[in-house]
């Protein structure tokens, strides 16, 4: 199972230009897309879902194995064109927006019922089951008679995500999906996402860089509409080895600093500020060099000293 | 499959709401509420069962149209909800088709909409069979009633509205524009075919009727017929069902083509035109540092106070303002409303069709009561729609919670809203001011008043929508629930527009209930504004009691629940508020209180059922005084003071009385009038009151000595006329500060009343009165004798009245002097007058001229822009005309005189035709249908004055009366305009659907409804003279005038008429006399082709294949064939010249055709272009299309 995207644009009719050129090949397996407020990740993860049109570019999600013993609901495994073939698309889609509403006075057991349906599972008694172990899978179980309106934030997720499980997606695509999370449900949900990444490709876009982190074979950093990054997250982590440097200083030092390093971000630590910089060399004395997380990449790539925007060469990305 | 599983869904959810059983039971109660009220006094009256078809017709359209506007939320949350909620991202992206999601859903709508409309068929079950209406006028169960009713008139209804209501919800995603665009259709479509019908043909105004208004017409009928005619699809209705539908079907379409699963982008079409190359990259995000904070948010005061709360209260009713005028959906309904405006100003289908002068006070009215009902829906049911809106606004937008935050009080917000929906009312008000004033700068008027448009617009009129506005913000606040909220404030808008009509409940119960102010240019506001001041007062202190506890129970927060509300309600109740409600409470009291005192306490008026029950006692108690000798009026002598100011008018008078009777007459029965207070009756001789019963208004008095056959005496008596309290304001009252007039029902009579009876067969029955004919048979002969109401008096009178007005009475003016400061004005009545006559008062003004001998005087309120020479010519004409023809105009003068009102009637009493403000605007000579209708009226009401006849009170007597006044009138037009004018004006009256065609009735001479006498009957009567010759069908006019001088029993019928016109007839003629007049014949006459071919030059050959009928069809719609051979003319005609609309007849001959298809063949000698038979439609044949055909030409081969 592999998603290809090529090229894709898409500007608003307002003027903005929220995606420029994107090109990312996505395996099998967790993705993370990461960046920041207002990059256009959820409008990528719109046109992929077909909620959206692109103005240029393509999309072909394909599973390269000749295996035609696939089942015949996925496109029979052949090429579908995201953009053009929606229906074939939707068939074998599962999208959690990052918001959305819900029918309140419908109960959880009821609505998903009715969207397996709409899945296509037209047995009665298979779809009871697939209805029960997804609400059990979401932990929605003992709530599943309750109204849909009054639900928690969390809960209405979760019940999102067991409509985006629906029919075994071969496409997953997640948007921002442990932003109304407490830690342990979201556990639980980043736990649920890893179990799917075996057979389909699962897109996650979020700006929580542990999600990423912690999840995902694969990513890319995007900003403004641009790709700035697209590499594997341990290998930009070790890339960036050597490379980050860190120093407690004391809020009145920061803009001198500034204006001599390439700062990357400023913490706050027992009521000190804590800097991290780039630097390819040894900076002044009073800097330590530090291990770098996954964060780092980010930042650095947001201040473009690595990726496209500081014209690096990219790591090499084995497809 | 898919589309299965969306249908069940859909439908289940719904079924599952309390909105739709909500719905249900509304329709069930006002199906049932109808069926056991509104409609049985009409069935019981009509004589027909409460369950003919055409009851369920009526009831059935009137629902559809009720359901329409209340359950838009059916259609609306299945197209929209999706959106609404929030949750299309996951509908959209599951794999099912467009046609599938849109299709299911629009299914499910339309059968929940379907059937929620069997509420109709079930409420009127139950109504039947429930026990308050009666075994026989029940009716048989006939299931096919109900099922036509349902199938032909509902279900095409439901399925195009729901399909356009389904439409506008998906396409702009919001469920409540189902409802929106449901009343843009309603009032739309209502309005134009209502103002274009006296300009279309029938067929094309029912092709516009989507709701089955026109089922009117099946009511048209005998009982009998009534009873057992189905609904039936058939002709131009089914061509409008069939047009309807594919209307649907096209918005469906539209609907599927423009709809996609996409996520809503929510810019507007003008920022995308607005901004379109423009391109640029989203602003950059920063990066993770910490900067010092470099940005200082200064410390600004705060205050609470009221200023401070005022200011806020503005701000809020600025902004909603704005977001409902600036979104679309508001600028298309200002346009709709200015549409609607424009187009009940520049066409009243009661000026018919004629082109009007835009006088201010003429283009008021039509704005504010417009003469199209549906009008003045529109403004109220925006209301509905508003009201919800700005209530909702700010849990739809999910920014509600934040909002409740905020340290304001909940008036704040709920005063905010009430002004901006203030502002957009006023806003509406001036969209209809702008149209009114363009409307009369366009027309060339130059006396535009814009003070009255804004006294009346935006005092009069915005203080009852203001009203309405409150009435729906607070029922939204109350209730709290979007949907119910919607119906509630539906119904409760209806009841308050109509809440007086339809029950008998006071108007002080009734919220926003006004007596309707008036005002024309004659009369100004003649005083109807005090009463209606005092009316929005009390209303206007309710209205603030209602906000008060809609501020009680506002919604803030999460707490929904009633009871949780209402305790909130007791800590939000301070003592400032206990202060502020006793004060409304005490303004309620004393205002309901004096208008109570006024209208209920002063006056006393009387109830109908009140009414209905003193005429049966009058009836029961002195209906055995019926035709006992009396002594008959011959001679009146008053003596009138008319005080404008103090709306009253004082008479003393004198009545001469003659024992014609043959017996001596020992009591006089004197009949007073209601209203007024008649008292010193005096008589010059002795007489002892027996008898004075003031409530039912018979007085008897006894004669000390019995008066002799052939002697006379002499009854003094005195009526004042002083209504007390609110009843006697505004137009329809008789005095008034300018245009007072009012008849001389107010003296008293003599004998007992048979007017007073009542007529109607049902409410004799019930209240234990014998049956009585509504009006006596042809064949009765004693109706033939009875003179009542023909006597022919001598009159004389002085009227005073103040000192800057003229007063008329009837009779020539004698003298005119002032006295104490008013003016006096002596008129004696040259010769005998009938007993029915006017008296007017006003500041006149005085056009005169004189025709041999005749003052024609027209008394016309100055600057009212009556068109004064045309009325003379018109007069001089008609005199000319009907002296020549039938016979001399017995007065010295002919009087026009202007009263006040807003119609263009016209009535002719006594060589008097009074006209109504109205007619003084018509513009005929700019009138495009090339007739001039205004001169044929005017021709009309002449000939109701010259060449009349007092006529017995019998079936026909219609006839004798419009149908020989227009007669006379026809021959006025030809004579003074020509036979293609005439031509014109009746091809108009045949085709316009002012007075639609009735197939089904009695015979000419039994009279027969509106139609046949004011249309079939002078059809006929033209006929004949074209058949028979125009000067012998005159010729008998002057003979029952001799042989029934000055009303004299027996009083001549339309059987003398009949026997007369018998006399001129010719024997070959004699059948077409009997089939127009004494037969209800009507005529099928077609031209299937024509075909011409040029034998030599100079002889064309016409061959016409003709098909002709003639039926009979008697009052049971049921037809039969008769034989015929009848002459019927034959026409062939030129090709029209430029400008002309046909071309000159070349051939015009009578032919005798026989019943079935026959060929007929002329010569001609030019090329024609048409030819059929019956060219000009003087047979009655109601199919007038296909008379006459194209004709084409066959080239003859030429041999060799």
């Amino acid at each position: 199972m592999e998603l290809q995207i090529r090229g894709v644009s898409k500007t608003y009719s307002n003027g903005v230009q929220a995606l420029r050129d994107v090109t990312l090949t996505i395996p099998a397996g967790m993705y993370g897309l990461l960046g920041p407020n207002g990059a256009g990740k959820s409008t990528l993860m719109r046109i992929l879902a077909t909620l959206q049109e692109a103005d240029s570019g393509t999309a072909t999600l394909s599973d390269p194995s000749t295996d035609s013993g696939q089942a015949p609901s996925a496109g029979s495994g052949q090429r579908i064109d995201v953009l053009r073939q929606k229906d074939e698309v939707r068939r074998t889609l599962g999208y959690l927006p990052q918001e959305f509403g819900v029918y309140p006075k419908v109960s959880a057991e009821e609505l998903l019922d009715h969207f397996a349906l709409l899945k296509g599972i037209a047995e009665r008694r298979a779809r009871k089951e697939v209805v029960e172990a997804l609400l059990r899978q979401v932990n929605l179980w003992d709530v599943r008679k309750q109204k849909l309106g009054g639900y928690s934030g969390g809960m209405k997720q979760r019940f999102g995500v067991a409509v985006a499980l629906l029919g075994n997606p071969k496409l997953m695509i997640v948007d921002e999906p442990t932003a109304g999370l407490d830690p342990a449900e979201r556990v639980r949900f980043l736990n649920l996402l890893s179990e799917l990444g075996e057979n389909s490709v699962v897109l996650l876009s979020t700006h929580i860089v542990d999600d990423v982190s912690e999840l995902c074979t694969r990513m890319a950093i995007i900003d403004r509409g641009e790709i700035l990054l697209e590499t594997e997250p341990l290998r930009a982590v070790d890339d960036l080895r050597g490379r980050i440097w860190r120093r407690v200083i004391s809020k009145q030092e920061l803009s001198a600093l500034e204006r001599e390093h390439a700062v990357i971000s400023t913490k706050l630590l027992a009521g000190r500020t804590v800097v991290r910089i780039y630097s390819d060399t040894e900076p002044s004395p009073g800097f330590e060099p530090t291990a770098p997380d996954l964060e780092d990449v980010y930042f650095s790539a947001m201040s473009g000293h690595i990726g496209r925007r500081g014209e690096q060469p990219e790591s090499a990305v084995r497809p | 499959m898919t589309f299965g599983n969306i249908f069940r869904f859909e439908l289940a959810y719904q079924l599952r709401r309390v909105p739709t059983w909500l719905y249900v039971a509304v329709l069930l109660f006002i199906v049932f509420f109808q069926t056991t009220q509104t409609f049985l006094p009409d069935a019981r009256s009509g004589g027909y069962f409460l369950s003919a078809p055409f009851v369920v017709a009526q009831i059935t359209v009137i629902d559809c149209l009720i359901w329409l506007l209340m359950a838009a939320y059916v259609a609306g949350d299945a197209g929209a909800r999706d959106a609404e909620t929030g949750l299309h991202p996951l509908i959209y992206t599951a794999p099912v088709s467009k046609a599938d999601y849109l299709g299911g859903r629009f299914l499910a709508a339309f059968v929940l909409n379907a059937g929620i409309l069997l509420a109709v068929p079930a409420g009127m079950l139950i109504g039947l069979y429930s026990g308050g209406v009666e075994a026989p006028l029940r009716g048989p169960f006939r299931p096919a009633a109900y099922l036509t009713a349902y199938v032909f008139i509902a279900l095409p209804t439901v399925f195009v509205t729901t399909a356009i209501q389904f439409s506008f919800a998906v396409l702009s995603r919001r469920a409540i524009a189902s409802y929106v665009g449901a009343v843009v259709l309603l009032v739309t479509v209502l309005v134009a075919s209502i103002v274009l019908a006296p300009l279309l043909k029938p067929d094309v105004v029912q092709l516009l009727d989507l709701l089955g208004l026109t089922v009117e017409q099946w009511g048209e009928g005998t009982p009998a017929q009534v009873n057992t005619r189905l609904i039936g699809l058939d002709g131009s209705w089914l061509a409008s069902r069939l047009l309807w539908v594919g209307i649907a079907f096209g918005t469906l379409a539209f609907t599927y083509v423009r709809f996609c699963f996409s996520h809503p982008t929510g810019t507007t079409w003008w920022s995308r035109i607005a901004r379109r190359g423009d391109a640029h990259s989203p602003t950059p995000a920063e990066v993770a540092t910490l900067r010092p904070t470099a940005i200082l948010v200064p410390q600004a005061p705060r205050a609470f106070g009221l200023a401070t709360r005022a200011r806020q209260t503005l701000a809020i009713a600025w902004t909603s303002f704005a977001s409902i005028s600036t979104s679309w959906v508001g600028l298309v309904l200002l346009t709709v409303v200015a549409a609607i405006a424009a187009l009940t100003v520049f066409e009243s289908p009661q000026n018919l069709g004629v082109p009007l002068l835009l006088r201010t006070d003429y283009v008021l009215n039509n704005l504010t009561f417009p003469d199209v009902p549906p009008a003045y829906l529109i403004v109220p049911l925006l209301i509905v729609f508003w009201s919800g809106e700005l209530v909702w606004r700010e849990r739809d937008a999910g920014v509600s919670e934040i909002l409740d935050a905020v340290p304001v009080p909940e008036w704040v917000p709920l005063l905010g809203k009430f002004l901006g929906l203030a502002l957009i009312l006023a806003l509406c008000m001036a969209v209809r001011m702008l149209v009114g004033v363009i409307a009369q700068v366009s027309a060339g008027y130059s006396g535009v008043e814009i003070g009255r448009y804004l006294q009346i617009l935006f005092g009069l009129q915005l203080a009852d929508y203001l009203l309405l506005a409150v009435l729906g913000l607070v029922i939204h606040v109350v209730v709290n629930q979007k949907h119910v909220g919607h119906v509630a404030t539906l119904v409760a808008s209806v009841i308050s527009l109509l809440g007086t009509e339809l029950t008998i409940v006071h108007e002080l119960l009734v919220y926003g209930s006004t007596p309707e102010w008036s005002y024309t240019d004659m009369r100004g506001f003649s005083g109807s504004v005090a009463p209606w001041l005092w009316y929005k007062l009390y209303w206007g202190v309710w209205a603030l009691l209602f906000l008060g506890a809609a501020r009680l129970l506002w919604v803030r927060g999460r707490e929904a629940g009633l009871v949780v509300r209402l305790r909130i309600a007791r800590e939000r109740f301070t003592k400032r508020t206990a202060w502020a409600a006793t004060a409304a409470v005490a303004l309620i009291l004393t205002s309901g209180g004096f208008i109570f005192y006024d209208t209920d306490v002063v006056n006393e008026p009387a109830t109908a059922d009140e009414r209905i029950e003193q005429l049966a006692e009058y009836e029961r108690r002195y209906g055995r005084f019926e035709g006992i000798p009396q002594p008959v009026l011959t001679g009146t002598n008053l003596r009138v003071e008319i005080y404008p100011d103090r709306r009253a008018v004082e008479i003393r008078g004198t009545y001469h009385l003659v024992n014609r009777s043959g017996v001596s007459i020992d009591s006089i029965h004197v009949a007073t009038a209601s209203g007024v207070e008649t008292d010193k009756v005096t008589f010059d001789r002795p007489a002892a009151t027996t008898v004075a019963d003031k409530q039912l208004g018979h007085r008897i008095y006894a004669l000390a000595a019995p008066l002799q056959p052939g002697d006379s005496l002499d009854l003094d008596f005195e009526v004042r006329f002083e209504p007390r309290g609110f009843a006697s304001r505004g137009v329809q009252a008789p005095v008034a500060a300018n245009g007072t007039n009012f008849t001389n029902a107010w003296l008293p009579a003599i004998g007992y009343q048979p007017f007073r009876e009542l007529s109607d067969a049902e409410v004799r029955r019930a209240h234990g009165l014998p049956p009585r004919p509504p009006i006596p048979s042809l064949d009765d002969p004693a109706a033939r004798n009875d003179v009542t109401g023909v006597e022919r008096i001598a009159f004389e009178a002085v009227v005073g009245t103040d000192d800057d007005q003229t007063a008329i009475a009837p009779g020539t003016l004698r003298r005119t002097w002032t006295e104490g400061g008013r003016r006096y004005f002596h008129y004696v009545a040259d010769g005998p007058i009938g007993n029915e006559y006017f008296f007017f008062s006003a500041a006149y003004a005085l056009h005169e001229e004189r025709w041999n001998g005749v003052a024609i005087q027209i008394f016309h309120h100055p600057e009212s822009g009556a068109d004064l020479d045309r009325m003379v010519r018109s007069v001089r004409a008609s005199l000319d005309y009907c002296t020549a023809h039938f016979g001399p105009y017995a007065h010295t003068y002919l009087r026009l005189v202007a009263i006040p009102g807003q119609g263009v009637g016209l009535r002719a009493e006594t060589s008097t035709i009074t006209y109504r403000e109205g007619f003084a605007l018509l513009r005929p000579e700019d009138d495009p249908r090339g007739f001039d209708l205004v001169f044929a009226v005017l021709a009309h009401e002449v000939g109701h004055l010259c060449g009349a006849v007092s006529y017995a009170r019998v079936e026909g007597a219609g006839v004798m009366s419009e149908t020989l006044a227009w007669y006379r009138a026809l021959g006025v037009v030809k004579a003074a305009h020509g036979q293609e004018h005439l031509r014109r004006l009746l091809s108009w009256m045949r085709e316009s659907s002012m007075v639609p065609p009735v197939r089904a009735a009695v015979p000419l001479l039994r009279g027969g409804g509106e139609y046949a006498v004011n249309r079939r009957g002078l059809f006929a009567m033209y006929a004949l003279s074209e058949y028979i010759g125009e000067d012998r069908v005159n010729a008998w006019a002057p003979a029952p005038c001799e042989a029934h001088p000055s009303a004299e029993p027996p009083l001549p019928t339309t059987l003398d008429l009949y026997r007369e016109l018998q006399a001129v007839t010719p024997d070959s003629l004699r059948y077409l006399l009997h089939d127009l007049l004494a037969a209800n014949t009507l005529w099928e006459l077609e031209t299937v082709r024509a075909v011409a071919e040029e034998r030599e030059a100079g002889a064309w050959q016409v061959t016409l294949d003709v098909r002709a009928r003639k039926v009979v069809v008697d009052t049971a719609d049921v037809e039969t064939d008769v034989a015929m051979d009848d002459w019927v003319q034959v026409g062939v005609f030129a090709p029209a010249e430029e400008g002309q609309e046909s071309g000159r007849p070349l051939y015009v001959q009578m032919h005798r055709v026989r019943a079935g298809e026959q060929t007929i063949t002329v010569t001609v000698p030019r090329e024609p272009a048409r030819a059929g038979i019956d060219p000009y439609h003087l047979l009655i044949d109601l199919a007038t299309d296909d008379n006459v055909a194209d004709v084409r030409r066959r080239i003859r081969s030429v041999a060799p």
